[in-house]
């Protein structure tokens, strides 16, 4: 195989793991729900404990967020870093 | 309501649908320069002008530093501003200096509720770092962010350059350049230097300015679109999370990491308690990661996304996503806040059931000495 078919190849092998390693973000996406319908759910029942529920809705959000966040920079780190 | 004064129309819808009219009829039909480019996706920094370096130093000064020094500047105008209406004597608050009071109250209310006593201390650090990101995710919005710069020689796809007036050149996205194609591979970048432009600074290197195949690196790019600063933002945020446990617990603190306490009264749990202490440790570097990684992946996400959706879709789209962008500004810089806020509350208070004593007295109980 010549040089520049190895290259193209490496790249292709590049973009298939780029997009493998962004179906991480289902996990994020499927936490991001839950937390919010846990939470709207409580503000429905409970309305007066809105401003507390918010406050850990959005802590929820920001850790399940995270992981998806990670796949996200393992991505970049595929594409442009490595 | 149902009578009969005339139904009033809006002049102003009538400038924005006119507006989009020309911007789509720019954008898809006279193309040439109008047309959309497709963006280049650059994860790091890239420098403001070549060979230009921060004074005194040999660093070079990067686009997303000089947009941090930006919202730096806009933050202390601000905070300028709201002090001198603070001296004033003027006792209703108005305009800007309002806001700017219900933020700090909203704030101070959200660190009193979390760390009770030691709030006074958090609040400084929590309210600084929101201030920063908030400002800089606000500042990133502005036109102009990610599309004025110097031209590049591209390396493998570019555009050709148009000169405009007074030294200005466009890049038209209908005339592509494919380097690839026609030299396979990169190569001989350094020795087509051949300078276009008339202000080509002395010492700056060979390819500043492009030939054939252009791209353009912006003058400002989000500031958290530059892994560094999240990172040292997340570094201070957790150093300083230790300082405040140590202050409150003192050389207790670290047996929250390194738990021998209970290894002779319950063998088999005090194994556990350990590696659970030992999984603490790990868990203070993995909160720097993850607070690095979300405030710098959010921002890049979006930015990636405005860009090439106002590539795709040149009028109406953008408009929509910025809205979402400015929501998800403020979100980040809440939440990386609101962590901060609340790693440092757990930190000041004791963890294990048995201490009651330092747990009252951090909580803001005088009667614990009783105990």
């Amino acid at each position: 195989m010549d040089q520049a078919a190895a290259e193209a190849l490496v790249l292709g092998f590049k973009y298939i793991g780029a997009g493998l390693a962004a179906i991480g973000v289902l996990g994020g996406g499927i936490g991001i729900g839950i937390v919010a319908g846990g939470a709207v759910e409580a503000m429905g029942r409970n309305p007066d404990a809105t401003p507390t529920i918010q406050t850990n809705m959005i802590l929820g959000l920001a850790f399940s967020e995270a992981t998806a966040i990670y796949a996200l920079a393992v991505a970049l780190i595929i594409l442009f870093a490595a | 309501m149902t009578t009969t004064h005339p139904r009033r129309i809006g002049f102003k819808r009538w400038i924005v649908i006119a507006l989009m009219i020309v911007g789509g009829v720019l954008a898809f039909g006279v193309g040439g320069i109008f047309k959309p480019l497709s963006p280049v996706v650059v994860l790091p920094p890239e420098p403001v002008w070549p060979g230009l370096n921060i004074p005194f130093t040999s660093i070079p000064l990067s686009n997303t530093f000089l947009a941090t020094l930006l919202a730096d500047v806009v933050l202390l105008g601000f905070a300028f501003g709201a002090w001198r209406f603070s001296k004033s004597g003027n006792l209703v608050p108005r305009g800007l200096y309002n806001f700017f009071e219900w933020l700090v109250e909203f704030l101070w209310n959200m660190t009193e509720s979390a760390a009770g006593k030691w709030a006074r201390r958090i609040f400084p650090i929590m309210a600084a770092i929101f201030l920063l990101v908030f400002t800089a995710n606000m500042v990133k919005l502005l036109p102009g962010f990610e599309s004025f710069g110097w031209m590049k020689e591209a390396h493998a796809k570019g555009y050709e350059a148009v000169p405009l007036f007074g030294g200005l050149y466009a890049l038209d996205a209908s005339k592509p350049v494919d380097k690839t194609a026609e030299h396979g591979g990169e190569g001989e970048a350094a020795a087509t230097a051949e300078h276009s432009g008339e202000a080509a600074p002395a010492g700056a290197e060979a390819e500043e300015f492009c030939t054939e195949a252009c791209e353009v690196v912006p003058f400002l790019r989000a500031t958290a679109t530059d892994i560094n600063f999240t990172f040292a933002l997340a570094v201070s945020s957790v150093v300083m999370t230790q300082v405040f446990g140590v202050w409150a617990l003192g050389m207790k603190y670290f047996g929250k990491f390194i738990n021998t306490g209970t290894m002779i009264s319950k063998p088999l749990f005090g194994v556990i308690d350990f590696a659970v202490g030992l999984l603490e440790l790990i868990s203070e570097f993995a909160k720097i990661l993850s607070f690095g990684f979300r405030l710098f992946g959010n921002i890049f996400a979006g930015a990636l996304l405005l860009s090439i959706l106002g590539a795709l879709t040149a009028v109406v789209v953008p408009s929509a996503l910025y809205g979402l962008e400015f929501f998800v500004g403020i979100i980040q810089a809440y939440v990386f806040a609101m962590l901060t806020l609340v790693f440092m509350s757990q930190a000041t208070v004791s963890h294990h059931g048995d201490d009651h004593s330092a747990e009252r007295s951090a909580s803001g109980g005088e009667h614990a000495a009783a105990h």
